[in-house]
Formats: structure tokens, sequence, C-alpha cells
């Protein structure tokens, strides 16, 4: 099992007491962005792309609790920006864990190994460690020589210190499907809990929208990724996700599910689109229109998204919505499947990878014009 | 980058297509804003440059009609049926706080921050680091942006 009884239980007797009320729409996981700044500067995040006096900004570990409650989610996942750059971090996972919620603190663990003391073990809490694929993968995307060996560090620190630790790899065009199987091996033999693996797609407002996956490419992809799958992999997304990435199931966004709370005020309508603020939660819900996202909605800004945020809420909805939802979610969780697969065999075998060798996947594309480049950072 | 209403347009044309049509849709163009003063002579004018600014990446100053300033980053646009209940929210950037300022009471407007966005592309990365690289740099990296 992926994740502890004790958190399914918890999340599935949320969602049942949803169900039961008749709420139609209800939030899982809060998405909390404490801060924007970052000790790592990736190109195209649409994150970290914000003036100085923002980036500086902190929310209070108040503001924090009061956003958990407002919406009342059993998870809280802390993205950022880099969580572990906020003063009062401690504070803010000690609260949640005190109100027991399950919070996955994600961090490019930079800085973890060196914090790891201000932190207690417990059930409630999981470092979600942002690890982008192999070394040179890794390296390649967070634009950082060195990054992917120190982020292991922090890993094994965290596992040996007995913390939950899980992992969050983001893909991008270009990836080699074998690269990331063998990162998986890696990673557990790191000893982290369980994995989660999700395409990446472009921020609205990101500066770089040109190196995302679309939906057919990221259905192959993850195709190949996920079938034949090894015993000893574990992950931690609903199954019914992960099929939907391979394109088994078909799932509309459900852009409520986890919403996103930061010093702007909730988030409209999801993670990634910035379509406004609402300053509760309550004016969130009831002031978004809903209907114009999510792919049926022809908005092409979702046309090709396909990510966890949006979609993972969807699973679980699913498996609560009806006796055969239900059935087919349980048989999933306890007899887990490998989706044993001879044609996604034969395309990971006869996949061929876009580029090779270190880094050298970013030399055959670095054609960029002088005007492009002039404006980097970190000049 | 497209206004409310292009943006609008090009959903509506969208609903047309097919999913795998879909798939093959382009990226959104972004613009060269630093620096540009919008005319603000009609309403259209006003709506369309406060959605840009909306969308821009670094602080912007607004005139208000009484001669006061804000420099700042614009977070959040409330566009109502008339500019009456129409308003920009900004942060600031000597505070933190919250300012809500009707379109109506907008005498000008100014893109006068950098454009925190612009130019950060995995290509502007790859050519950087392969320059470095050749100079024989170890630990290439790019460095987040200095915030003091
Ligand atoms: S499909 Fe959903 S999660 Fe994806 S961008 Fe649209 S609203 Fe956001």
């Amino acid at each position: 099992m992926a994740v502890p009884v004790s958190q399914a239980w918890t999340v599935a007797t949320y969602v049942l007491k949803q169900k039961l009320t008749g709420r139609k729409r209800y939030p899982l996981v809060l998405m909390l962005e404490p801060l924007f700044r970052c000790n790592l500067a990736c190109a195209g995040c649409g994150k970290i792309q914000y003036p100085a006096h923002i980036l500086k900004q902190d929310l209070s570990p108040e503001e924090c609790f009061r956003a958990v409650e407002e919406c009342g989610v059993p998870m809280v996942s802390i993205p950022g920006g880099e969580p572990l750059l906020h003063p009062q971090m401690p504070e803010i996972v000690a609260g949640l864990v005190a109100r027991k919620k399950y919070v996955y603190m994600c961090t490019n663990a930079l800085l973890l190994k060196e914090k790891l003391h201000l932190f207690k073990p417990s059930k409630y809490l999981s470092f979600s460690v942002h690890v982008d694929g192999q070394r040179e993968h890794h390296d390649f995307s967070v634009c950082r020589e060195g990054g992917y060996d120190i982020a292991m560090e922090g890993v094994r620190a965290a596992v040996a210190a007995g913390f939950r630790v899980t992992t969050n790899t983001t893909l991008f065009d270009g990836a080699d499907p074998n690269s990331v199987r063998a990162h998986f091996d890696e990673l557990m033999a790191a000893g982290v809990e369980s994995m989660m693996v999700s395409p990446g797609y472009t921020y609205d407002k990101a500066p770089d929208q040109n190196h995302f996956l679309g939906k057919a490419k990221s259905r192959r992809m993850f195709r190949a990724i996920l079938s034949n799958r090894k015993k000893s992999w574990q992950f931690n997304t609903h199954p019914l996700f992960s099929e939907f990435l391979m394109g088994k199931q078909n799932f509309e966004c459900t852009p409520w599910g986890m919403p996103t709370f930061s010093i702007f005020g909730w988030q409209k309508p999801c993670y990634l689109l910035q379509d406004g603020y609402a300053d509760t939660f309550k004016e969130l819900m009831e002031t978004t229109e809903w209907e114009n996202y999510g792919a049926k909605s022809g908005n092409p800004r979702c046309a090709n998204c396909m990510v966890h945020s949006g979609h993972e809420a969807s699973a679980v909805d699913y498996a609560f919505s009806s006796l055969k939802g239900f059935l087919i979610t349980a048989k999933k969780f306890v007899l887990p499947s490998t989706y044993e697969d001879a044609d996604a065999m034969k395309l990971l075998n006869e996949w061929k990878p876009e580029h090779s060798g270190p880094l050298v996947q970013i030399q055959a594309s670095s054609n960029a014009t002088d005007d492009q480049l002039q404006t980097v950072s970190g000049d | 980058m497209a206004t409310e209403q292009q943006e609008h347009l090009k959903i509506e044309q969208l609903r047309h297509h097919s999913a795998d049509e879909l798939e093959h849709i382009e990226g959104r163009e972004k613009e060269n804003l630093e620096g540009w003063i919008p005319a603000l002579a009609t309403d259209a004018e006003i709506r369309e440059a406060l959605e840009k600014a909306f969308d821009y990446r670094g602080d912007i100053t607004i005139t208000r009609k009484d001669g006061s300033k804000v420099e700042g980053y614009l977070f959040d646009r409330r566009s109502g049926a008339s500019l009456n209940d129409s308003f920009v929210r900004v942060i600031p950037s000597a505070a933190r706080e919250k300012v809500n300022i009707a379109y109506t009471d907008i005498a000008a407007l100014a893109f006068t921050g950098r454009d925190t966005a612009a130019g950060k592309t995995f290509e502007a990365w790859v050519k950087k680091y392969w320059e470095k690289k050749a100079a024989g740099e170890k630990n290439i990296q790019i460095e987040p942006e200095k915030l003091d």
C-alpha cells in the first residue's frame, strides 16, 4: 500500500461525508503556497516570475491555518517557491500536523539535510521531493548541475531520520521512458515510500510555452513508462489517475479538487491558470465560472492539460460516485496490477531517445536567437 | 497577448474543433510590454490595457485622477459591466497590503517594472550552458534573482 491505511481511511471517510451531504464540488487537497521565492531558477517556471517585493513576502502561519480551516481538506500540499526558505515553515508544518492534516511538503531538497532537525517524523508529514529524472535529466530540468546529487542526499538523510519521503517527477517533452524507469529503481533503492509522476504543463503565465507535453504524446509516453511496471515500484497517485495518464481512462478536470492559496488569495480557477483571485474559499467556489475550464469546455488553455492537480481528484470522485466505480477502485488497491502490455514493451524497447549523453538533449535545440538569450537570469 | 474579448472569441471558435485538432493548438504568444504606456482614451482601451497589466509579470505604475500614484504588482482585476464597477487590485512595491483602484479613477498606466518572465526559456539556458561549458566552467546553473 503506497499510503498509510490511516491516511487512506481519513480520505475515504472525508469523501464519503461530502457525498452523503450531497456536496457537488468539494476540495481534496489544499495547494498551499506560502511563498514564491526559490533557490532554483528553472527555465520556464511560472511560479517564480514576480517582482522582488512579491518574492520576499511570506504567508504567516496563522494565514496558512486559516486557509486550511476555511476549506476543510484532509490533505495539504505545500509547494512554492521552495518551502524550506520560509523562516516559519517548521511552525506551519507542526501546526498542520497538530490539526491532523496529512501534509506533503514539496521541496527541491537543496536545504533538506541541513533543516531536517527542525521537523519531527510523523505519519502526517511526508517530504515530497521533486526529482525530475536521473541525474542529467534532473540537472537539465532544474537548470543546475549537481542539483540531483544534493536532492538525493536530502532524500537519504530524511529516510534515515525516519521521515516519510515521497517523490514527485514532472516529465517534459523529450523525456526518455527507459531512463524514467531506471529513475524509479533508483528512487525505490534510496528508500522512498512512494513516487508520483505526471506531465508538466505550461502555466498560463510561464515564460516558456514550448516544452510541455501534448495529450497524445503524454499518453504514449506514460503507457511506455507505467505498463509492465515492477512490483517494487510504489506510487502514491490514485490507480485510476495512473490509468488516465496511460490513456486507459478518460477524466474531465476537477479544478476545485485541489484549490490554491497564496499571498494573493484563492487562485481562480486552478493551480495552473490565474484568472484572478478570491478573498475567501466560499467566494472562490461561488464566483468562479467553472464551466469555462477543463478540456470539454473548449478553453484552449486546458486543451492539453493532464496534470495531477486537475485530474487526480476526478479519479477519487469517480471511485465514490457509484458502486461500480467503488468496486473497480477497491480491486485496483487490493490487487494492484502491473499492467502487462506487450505492445507497450515493444514501444519501450524501440523508443528512440530524442537526445543522449550529458545534457546533449539541450545542445540539440540550442538554436535560440540572441534576442531570446540576453535576459537569462543569473547572468 | 489576447484581450478578454479575443480570448472569448477564440474559445468559441475552438469549441468546434475535435479533441485531436485541439492537441496541436499553438502556445500563447507573449508580447513585449516593458516600458509601454498605453493610451486610455476609450473604455475599450482602458479594459484592454488593464487586462494586459494583469498578465504582466513586472510592476506597473497607476496614476489616479487625483494625481496620486501607486507603483506595484497588479495581481487581480474585477471586470464589471461598466467601468464604474470594475477595479484592479495592486500590491504596492513598498507595502504589504492590497489596494483596490476603480477603473474610473485611473488617469494613466505605465509598465514601469522589468518583465521578470522575459527571455526565460529553455533555449536561453541551453545556450548559456554550452557557452559556460566551453569556457571550462563547472557547476553551471541559473542563479535565482537577487532580491535585495
Ligand atoms: S484542465 Fe483543469 S487543471 Fe488543467 S489548466 Fe484547465 S482548469 Fe487548470
